[in-house]
């Protein structure tokens, strides 16, 4: 009974503070509705600072428009007010170049008192919260220590150990042989008694040369086979940009930078430009403003006008995945027709505060290890079905049709 | 004079012994070596054997673990993309090729901003989506070394501001004394170029300026006839889609006349068997041109019998009309064949086109009175629609010379032409030349006429700036950058604008111009790269408008003079020009250094064209090989005497002698400088007018032997049906005529095709893509532009003379040519000839060969010898029928090559690429632009052989493959098959029935080459039908 009760009455105070959270949540939403509708309808051109952009920053505005009512007809469409004249209206479109600011006929009265709120209370500005991601990869590292000077300090050990026994060894023989009257045995050499030890276990020291001789076959080839093999490649970059924070962070899509992706053979670095269409409004990141500051350099960029200057200077990227000149490849074929995800070879960029690593290996083998295994993307695409249709009888009912059944491992499909 | 002397050392100071001995070797050769070796104690020494060899195996082990580092490579990418450039994604822009004799709208290939290969533009109704080997091949000349990166004045580098202040002080000089200002230009059709011209005749009211048109190869003879007879001095339009009997006297209207790529599409529309009926076409000519190697009937002429065979077709047509004929002044040799010719013209009325190269007014008179008599014009030519190329005047240039030698021209500006290279009398040019006080040239190469130019003002070369044609009336293009200026280049037009005190922006003004008189619409006209003004184009059947043009016969007094004409001496000389170098104003480019002449076979080179027989009298060597050299003579016209080898060539008529213009260039750079002699000295000026005939030349043996570097040095097929042939009469009655299926007997079957007696097990060729081939041996002419195209699409090296002479060439399209023999299996039979005297008989061609043109290319068999006996499996078979070459695989064994029955396998002897023994293209970073970034560059030691354009397959397929649906026909085009004006290649799925190419491989005509081999070939080949009589 007890029981019972103590469960309704904590259901109760469950559902009291539903409620609670739910009204708060309510109270709260106005607020919010102003953030996103500020955000989707007017970040691109202000700011709730005194940072211009290509319109002026709105902190304190209220301050200087005529009144609230004027900025709702303002937002809702800025030239009727200049055509008619208001003079405050004309002073700000000159101001700005005659700029048309962009008519929100949609938005009704609610939804731009709801964003004025939001630019009365703006949030307070986020500290750059700097990831200590270095930190942890430390101790990853350290806990997967290299066994070799482990290893090689045991073997030392065992070493001592037999030259100290075998010493043991020698002086009890003296004293048996002492005892039993015999003369003391003859004082060899360290040299001539390893020579009688594998004189005297030869099947025991063929083993071990033999298993040494293959080891060192297995570890010249395994030597051999990484030439020319990168995996890992990491090299220092002109600027210390991160995937992590643009594509895994922000969730900007691998293909609004690497657009070549799509389009055709090369994904591309991205032009400066592109960069340009964030960072016009965001010139700062977590380490400070001096790695988007490199890219304002290069285009000469002036933040006042807003133009780029005469003196640029093209950004130096280093190439990461150098693939061999003899070799095609086409990341559209990849991308588009095999719908295959950049990470597959790229690796996990979104969660890696790298500019560029090679995650795979690039090597032929791994080129046709995923052919093999790879079906092709078939569904909806007019040109698989009248292969499809031609290819018939080919292939068993529901077999998967992977890329080499396609002729996807021929050399002259990637080799011209 | 000072007496103070000063030694060296005490040595000289006392002059010993040893002294002496050594003041007499000014370089002493005794070296520490010699020393060290005599040195007993050398196994003492720090350094022995044992630590020699550590040594090298530390230095060995080093080097190639250094080797094994990739060095850091830097990707930089656009700070500011221009929108429509996506790296990796190539760019078509339309343009306008037109140098004044050669006009072609094409489509520019560019990557990543950089214009690698030039396509024909299929909207243009002047050039039909066709061109030819030079227009093709001038995308390489904009990577030529020898271009001038800068303004020169007095042969200086200068600054654009200095020269533009100094040329305009001295013209405004030379207008305030009223002086001569002669503007010496090529056949220009650029209607924005005359005006800017004109602009420039504004700005100087007081001088007089005029413009002067000087086309090397002239066709004054043609516009001063048009003048005669109708009052109009132009170039006529024609029809030969239309033209269903054409008679050519020495009209290579295939390859060397205005326009020609939009003939030779229209040409080849009547060449098609497939309705029954073809074009019938005589060519009465002295050498073999590529239009009469086409002809179904070709008679060998003297040059100065020409006008004489003319007048006696005007006889022949004039007596059926019954109009008056005038005596020809002589006996015919062909006078059959010209009773033939003028039978079928009779047919013919309204639908022919009689057609002469002659620049002799006389000649041209009485051809347009035969056209006339013939109810061609307003049918088939086209007066009123006039060409605008080659309009330059013989006599004014003739005048301008004398001018400038009698120092009355004040300043003259050189626009295109290079007269100091190209006019006969050079001399007297350049000696007035250096009497012109203002001498402006603006060549993009500092050629023969520009080095000797007060101030050369390069102009962009063409890829690099705005301009406009107007290459017919009516029919419009526009050129367009398709790359920044390389080099500190200004376009003419500017350096006009600039001199005329207007703003130099050509851009502008073009687009402005065009607003004003050609279309309002310029983005589509831009976009089209041609604008045709409807109101312009006469509609047909009323071309030749009797208000605006009447007819005038004059052709009594031409026919007497031709009437007149005396016999040649010994020897005739006819001059002419080459499918590959033209007048030489790309002798720089060694792609078309090394394209073989279409008829010859031969490169880097032209020589005296000669027929076997009289070659044989004068014991000169006809044959042709790697060890075969070719004898010089002296060859004497016009008091001048050039030196130069001799070639066999058969069905040169007997008695004269061919050489191509374009060659021997002096300052045209590294490639062109030096490669054969200059014919233009012998050109021959009558009454102010240039004649390429010369019908008194002497020759003399001069004993000299030269190597010429020829790509095919056997002529005949030897009894084999390699090219298969019928006549139209045999195949109307039977679409298999000349074509009969191959059968191989069999011990056990009988006769069996031989794809049923086979070695190997056959590949899945039924399902799938399998990619093919259909070569119509009638539609193709053998001009050769596939062969260019091939080479800049699949990076094939150029590998010089001496190796092309070793037979290393490495063009993985070739064209053969193939003579017809008198030597036959019938004959040698009747005859009872053994078999060696047989096969040696069949080596030499006729005196007058019938001629057919074979492309060759790999024929990726089905069953490929080459894959069966490459020991690493370097060629391999693909599941879409294609033979692929992997390049890193191959280790050099060749065994491939000689087991390919089509030897077209090509093996890399050398590296090409930065080699400076191979100082062409690929050898100079400006050159290496050209190269495709599809198409790897191969190394040393690896055979090559065409890919079927495989990464021109793999684009194809991958762009169906995005837009998820199948690939359309026409869709895919090999380099080659998008090059050929005639439509003769056609590429294809041959498993698509849609597929065009898959309806041809099964027409009665199709057949593989060597199809008894049995290897199964995915090219097709169709018979030659030749509209011919059968005993003809």
């Amino acid at each position: 009974m007890d029981n019972w009760r103590a469960h309704w009455s904590n259901s109760l105070k469950a559902l009291s503070l539903t409620v609670l959270v739910a009204c708060a949540t309510i109270s709260a939403s106005h607020a919010q509705d102003g953030e996103k509708l500020f955000k989707q309808n007017c970040a691109s051109c202000h700011t709730t600072t005194t940072k211009k952009l290509t319109g002026p920053g709105l902190e304190g505005v209220f301050d200087r428009v005529p009144s609230e009512e004027w900025a709702i007809a303002w937002v809702k469409n800025s030239q009727n007010l200049v055509k008619a004249g208001d003079p405050y209206a004309v002073k700000i479109f000159n101001e700005y170049n005659q700029t048309l600011m962009t008519p929100f006929e949609f938005l009704s009265d609610e939804e731009i008192t709801a964003i004025f709120d939001y630019i009365k209370n703006p949030p307070a500005p986020e500290e750059p919260v700097i990831v200590d991601d270095g930190g942890t990869e430390d101790a990853e590292e350290s806990s997967s220590t290299n066994p070799l000077p482990i290893l090689f300090t045991i073997g030392l050990l065992f070493f001592v150990l037999i030259i100290v026994l075998s010493g043991a060894q020698k002086s009890l023989q003296t004293l048996v042989n002492q005892k039993a009257g015999l003369p003391a045995p003859q004082d060899r050499t360290f040299g001539q008694s390893i020579a009688d030890w594998f004189k005297k276990n030869k099947a025991l020291v063929t083993i071990l040369i033999l298993i040494l001789v293959l080891g060192g076959l297995k570890y010249a080839w395994d030597e051999m086979m990484n030439i020319g093999v990168y995996e890992g490649y990491e090299p220092e970059q002109p600027i210390a940009y991160s995937h992590k924070i643009h594509a895994g962070e922000n969730g900007v899509a691998c293909v609004y930078c690497h657009f070549g992706a799509e389009k055709g053979r090369a994904a591309g670095i991205p032009p400066a430009n592109v960069c340009m269409n964030c960072h016009k409004y965001i010139d700062e990141g977590p380490s400070g403003k001096g790695e988007i500051a490199k890219i304002y350099a290069a285009l000469d960029y002036n933040p006042e006008t807003q133009t780029y200057g005469p003196n640029q200077k093209p950004i130096e990227w280093v190439r990461v995945h150098n693939l061999p000149d003899h070799v095609y490849f086409n990341h559209s074929q990849h991308v588009v027709v095999g719908k295959i995800e950049c990470e597959t070879c790229h690796g996990p960029v979104k969660d890696e505060y790298t500019v560029g690593k090679q995650f795979a290996p690039l090597t032929m083998g791994w080129c046709i290890n995923c052919h093999r295994e790879t079906g092709l993307q078939m569904a909806d695409n007019g040109y698989y079905e009248d292969m499809h249709e031609r290819y018939k009888g080919k292939f068993k009912k529901g077999e998967t049709i992977t890329v080499d059944k396609m002729g996807g491992l021929e050399c002259g499909k990637c080799h011209y | 004079m000072s007496t103070k002397k000063y030694w060296k050392s005490l040595d000289q100071l006392e002059n010993t012994e040893e002294f002496q001995e050594s003041a007499k070797n000014e370089f002493p050769s005794t070296s520490p070596v010699a020393d060290l070796l005599s040195n007993e104690k050398l196994d003492e020494g720090s350094t022995n054997r044992r630590d020699f060899l550590k040594f090298l195996g530390f230095s060995v082990t080093a080097a190639s673990l250094a080797a094994c580092e990739t060095p850091v490579r830097k990707a930089i990418p656009y700070l500011n993309k221009p929108e429509e450039i996506t790296p990796g994604v190539a760019n078509w822009y339309a343009s306008t090729y037109a140098d004044g004799s050669d006009y072609a709208s094409i489509m520019v290939k560019t990557r990543e901003g950089r214009p690698i290969l030039i396509e024909g533009n299929k909207l243009s109704q002047v050039s039909k989506g066709g061109l030819n080997a030079r227009v093709a091949g001038s995308v390489l000349s904009l990577y030529d070394t020898a271009r001038l990166t800068q303004p020169l004045s007095g042969g200086t580098p200068a600054e654009w501001s200095a020269i533009d202040s100094e040329i305009t002080a001295k013209l405004q000089a030379i207008d305030a004394k009223g002086g001569i200002i002669k503007i010496l230009t090529n056949s220009i059709i650029s209607p924005s170029t005359k005006a800017v011209i004109a602009d420039f005749k504004a700005a100087y009211p007081n001088a007089q300026v005029e413009q002067v048109v000087y086309d090397a190869v002239s066709f004054s003879g043609t516009l001063d006839a048009n003048q005669a007879s109708f009052g109009k001095r132009a170039l006529p339009d024609y029809h030969f889609d239309k033209a269903n009997v054409v008679v050519g006297f020495g009209a290579d209207f295939l390859e060397n006349w205005p326009a020609s790529s939009g003939y030779v599409a229209d040409y080849a529309k009547l060449r098609s068997p497939k309705s029954g009926k073809m074009s019938k076409h005589f060519q009465f000519e002295t050498n073999m041109s590529l239009t009469g190697s086409n002809a179904d009937v070709r008679k060998s002429i003297k040059p100065s019998e020409h006008g004489k065979y003319v007048l006696a077709l005007y006889n022949e047509i004039a007596s059926a009309k019954g109009a008056s004929t005038y005596s020809v002044g002589g006996e015919l040799e062909y006078a059959d064949t010209v009773k033939k010719a003028a039978a079928e013209l009779l047919k013919a009325v309204g639908k022919s086109v009689v057609i002469s190269g002659s620049n002799d007014v006389n000649v041209q008179t009485v051809v347009n009175a035969i056209n006339y008599l013939l109810g061609n014009y307003g049918a088939t030519i086209n007066l009123n629609k006039q060409v605008n190329l080659r309009s330059g005047d013989d006599k004014a240039v003739t005048q301008l010379v004398s001018e400038m030698k009698a120092g009355s021209v004040d300043a003259l500006f050189i626009y295109g032409p290079n007269p100091s290279y190209t006019l006969a009398n050079a001399t007297d040019f350049n000696e007035g030349l250096s009497k012109v006080g203002l001498s402006v040239s603006f060549s993009g190469n500092l050629d023969e006429t520009a080095s000797l130019a007060g101030y050369v003002c390069p102009d962009h070369h063409y890829l690099e700036a705005w301009n406009d044609a107007n290459p017919k009336v009516g029919q419009f293009s526009l050129a367009q950058p398709t790359i920044r200026p390389l080099f500190n280049t200004r376009a003419a037009q500017e350096s006009l604008l600039a001199w005329a005190g207007k703003p130099a922006d050509y851009y502008n003004y073009i687009k402005s111009y065009w607003a004003t008189n050609i279309t309002a619409d310029w983005n589509k006209a831009l976009h089209n790269g041609v604008f045709a003004k409807a109101k312009d184009i006469p509609v047909e059947g009323e071309a030749v408008a009797p208000a605006t043009l009447t007819y005038t016969d004059n052709s009594a007094s031409a026919a007497s003079a031709i009437a007149a004409t005396k016999a040649g001496g010994e020897w005739e000389l006819e001059l002419y020009v080459k499918a590959g170098m033209g007048e030489g104003q790309q002798a720089n480019n060694p792609i078309l250094q090394e394209f073989p002449d279409p008829i010859s076979r031969v490169t880097w080179d032209n020589y005296i064209t000669m027929s076997p027989k009289r070659m044989k009298e004068l014991g000169l060597n006809h044959l042709q090989g790697q060890e075969q050299e070719a004898d010089v003579v002296e060859l004497t016209a016009n008091g001048v005497t050039v030196k130069a080898p001799v070639c066999a060539q058969p069905g040169q008529k007997y008695g004269t002698i061919g050489l191509a213009l374009g060659y021997g260039r002096t300052k045209a750079g590294k490639c062109g400088d030096g490669v054969g002699v200059n014919a233009f000295p012998l050109i021959s000026w009558e009454n102010g007018v240039s004649h390429l005939e010369n019908t008194n030349v002497t020759i003399k043996k001069t004993g000299e032997k030269y190597h010429l570097a020829a790509t095919q040095t056997h002529h005949t097929m030897m009894g084999r049906d390699i090219v298969k042939e019928t006549t139209l009469a045999e195949y109307v009655k039977d679409n298999k005529s000349g074509n009969p299926d191959v059968l191989l007997n069999t011990t056990n079957h009988g006769p069996q095709p031989p794809e049923n007696v086979s070695l190997w097990d056959n590949h899945d060729i039924a399902k799938g893509h399998r990619w093919g081939m259909s070569i119509d041996l009638n539609a193709c002419i053998g001009c050769g532009a596939c062969v260019v195209n091939c080479s800049l699409e699949n990076n094939v090296p150029v590998v010089g003379k001496d190796e092309v002479r070793r037979m290393r060439e490495m063009h993985w399209l070739r064209i053969d040519r193939y003579y017809t023999s008198d030597m036959t299996e019938e004959k040698a039979e009747a005859e009872g000839l053994g078999a060696i005297n047989k096969f040696h008989q069949m080596e030499d061609p006729s005196e007058n060969p019938q001629v057919s043109f074979q492309p060759v290319m790999c024929q990726h068999c089905n069953h490929a010898p080459c894959e069966t006996v490459c020991p690493v499996a370097a060629t391999t078979h693909s599941n879409e029928g294609l033979n692929q070459m992997t390049y890193n695989r191959c280790i050099g064994t060749r065994y491939c090559a000689n087991n390919c029955p089509y030897k077209v396998r090509r093996f890399n002897w050398f590296r090409y690429r930065d080699n400076d023994k191979f100082d062409f293209h690929m050898n100079s970073d400006l050159g290496k632009m050209v190269l495709n970034p599809d198409v790897i560059v191969r190394e040393r030691g690896v055979i090559e052989k065409c890919s079927l354009c495989v990464q021109r397959i793999q684009a194809g397929k991958l762009k169906a493959k995005k837009a998820g649906r199948k690939v359309k026909d026409g869709e895919i085009q090999t380099a080659c098959s998008a090059a050929c004006t005639t439509g003769a290649i056609k590429f294809g799925d041959l498993n698509d029935d849609a597929m065009e190419v898959t309806t041809l491989a099964k027409d009665p005509r199709s057949y593989n080459l060597l199809a008894e081999v049995g290897v199964q070939p995915n090219v097709y080949y169709m018979t030659k039908v030749r509209n011919i009589e059968n005993e003809a």
